[in-house]
């Protein structure tokens, strides 16, 4: 700052808002020195989180996602295709990141926000990655038909941890989907079984229950940020506009590291300060963990 | 195929006077300075205003009024297939004109000059309706956001199928190929700001279903009306008044 003086002075006789929006770097150190966050929260902590599954009925698989007021909506739709040839007994899983124009501000219409493909691909490499779906699950009949899965991701409010958010909220929904039944009609393709109709039904392993995708290892996720010597969890959008240097960690249930990602920024950290935030998504993954298998029972009942 | 049975109900159950379930929530994106959610049935609208706010693009900036856009979208997920383009497709473009129009004839832009007022609409499920559910989520969103309008505007649809008016209809009834009328009223003005008909209709049929229509858009104003009152009530608790 240049003028540190000055602003001292003003900072005695200004009201809080203004100087939140003036200093902003000055406003939350002097709540950093405390340990704890504008919002109350104390440094390691992140906000409250809320699943909701089953959100859009239309739907094959869906969950709504809230992260303070982040608010993720993801939906899963299938669809049937042909496998392709170097894959033919192995389905296909599509990740999409939207940001619409609701979510934010700074998102115009037309031109897409910064941070949507970003998380777009974060999103798709961590989910193939973790290997928390058998792609060989989404096969029909070898060679011929296979799932294709839509998944869409909508960010219907931006406030911080878009990546966190997201991950849950496509997690939640895979966790939720439910795999149409399908039966072989008479020219030989697939059509979608309705409950009532007795079709003649070929020998399918998608037969007569709707399925569900059996996960393997599900992967959970934390950013923090890093500032000075404080590490901050679960960053809103504010503390993520004025301290620039974010660590995001992916960590599945077994305590296995899936991705570290942390993309430049002034703060350079030394391997203490990584492991720190590993101890703190240890803890949060912990937490995630038991919030999903919380709604995931409620569904069953 | 038929759309009202001989006891008078329609597919879903409803009686042909007989409007959807409707559910509208207020500030539901932190982030925006107006939201509102609103459901018709199953449909289901979020909208979000920003503004007034420096117009983005100085050539647009209009030195008498403010600047009103808006965008109008569909998720993926909303419709029954899922849709390979959500926006830019001539439907949606159609629609986002529509709002804009709509939603210009009640906000007093003389109020801000040089400004900019942003209405997005994000359609997260689709069964029929969804013009009008977009407009009344604005209206609510508009409300929120402290922008000075003349009056509401709210909107419903009605149609004609099997010598039968029907008020609000879903998906089905809506690609039946029987009129579809979407009406969109200033309810205290009492003025039609939106008329849209599709497919014929005979001219004596169209004063009823036309009156229909706006029976629903009235019913529909006074739920706004309570919902706004409600939400005024939270907010002076909060404050302490």
């Amino acid at each position: 700052m240049g003028v540190p003086n000055a602003s001292e002075d003003l900072s005695s006789e200004m009201e809080v808002d203004a100087f939140r929006r003036l200093f902003p770097l000055r406003f939350f150190e002097r709540h950093l020195a405390e340990s704890i966050r504008p919002d109350g929260r104390p440094l390691g902590k992140a906000r409250e989180t809320s699943i909701f599954l089953g959100a859009v009925a239309s739907a094959n698989g869906s969950a709504l996602v809230k992260i303070g007021s982040t608010t993720m909506l993801t939906a899963i739709k299938m669809e049937v295709m042909t496998p392709s040839l170097e894959a033919p007994d192995e389905g296909c899983l599509a990740i999409d990141f939207h940001m619409p124009p609701i979510c934010s501000p700074i998102v115009r219409p037309g031109r897409p926000a910064e941070a949507s493909p970003v998380v777009s691909k974060q999103l798709s490499d961590t989910i193939s990655s973790s290997r928390m779906i058998d792609l060989k699950d989404l096969s029909l009949v070898s060679g011929k038909a296979a799932w294709m899965a839509y998944l869409d991701v909508y960010c219907l409010d931006a406030d911080g941890a878009l990546f966190d958010a997201a991950l849950l909220s496509a997690v939640a929904a895979i966790s939720n989907l439910e795999i149409p039944a399908v039966a072989m009609n008479d020219d030989g393709k697939i059509v979608l079984v309705s409950d009532e109709d007795g079709q003649k039904r070929a020998q399918e392993p998608v037969n007569k229950e709707k399925r569900k995708l059996t996960l393997r290892s599900i992967p959970f996720s934390l950013t923090c940020i890093l500032h000075k010597n404080y590490i901050l969890a679960d960053p809103t959008a504010e503390e993520e506009s004025i301290m620039e240097t974010h660590v995001t960690i992916v960590l599945d249930t077994s305590g296995q590291l899936i991705s570290l990602y942390k993309p430049g920024g002034p703060v350079l950290a030394y391997t203490s300060a990584i492991q720190d935030c590993v101890a703190i998504t240890r803890q949060r993954v912990k937490e995630l963990k038991s919030f999903l298998d919380k709604e995931n029972s409620a569904m069953e009942v | 195929m038929e759309f009202v049975s001989p006891e008078g109900l329609r597919l879903d159950g409803r009686r042909p006077m007989e409007m959807r379930q409707i559910r509208a929530e207020i500030g539901a994106v932190s982030k925006a300075d107006g939201s509102a959610i609103f459901e018709m049935g199953n449909t289901k609208v979020i909208a979000a205003v920003y503004g007034p706010r420096e117009v983005q693009n100085r050539s647009q900036q209009i030195s008498s009024h403010a600047l009103v856009r808006c965008e109008y979208s569909m998720a993926n997920f909303s419709t029954g297939d899922r849709m390979r383009k959500p926006k830019g497709d001539r439907r949606s473009t159609e629609i986002s004109l529509v709002i804009r129009q709509t939603m210009e004839a009640c906000i007093l832009t003389h109020l801000l000059p040089r400004s900019q007022i942003d209405i997005y609409v994000q359609v997260l499920q689709a069964d029929g309706g969804t013009r009008s559910a977009c407009i009344n989520a604005a209206t609510l969103a508009l409300a929120d956001a402290g922008i000075p309008m003349r009056d509401f505007v709210t909107s419903c649809s009605a149609g004609y199928l099997n010598s039968t008016p029907l008020l609000d209809l879903n998906y089905v009834e809506d690609s039946a190929g029987g009129p579809d009328v979407t009406l969109g009223i200033l309810p205290k003005l009492d003025k039609v700001t939106l008329f849209q008909m599709d497919s014929k209709l005979p001219i004596d049929i169209l004063e009823n279903v036309m009156q229909l229509a706006i029976e629903g858009c009235k019913a529909i104003a006074s739920y706004i009306r309570e919902i706004l009152l409600e939400n005024t009530n939270q907010l002076e608790y909060r404050r302490g008044v």
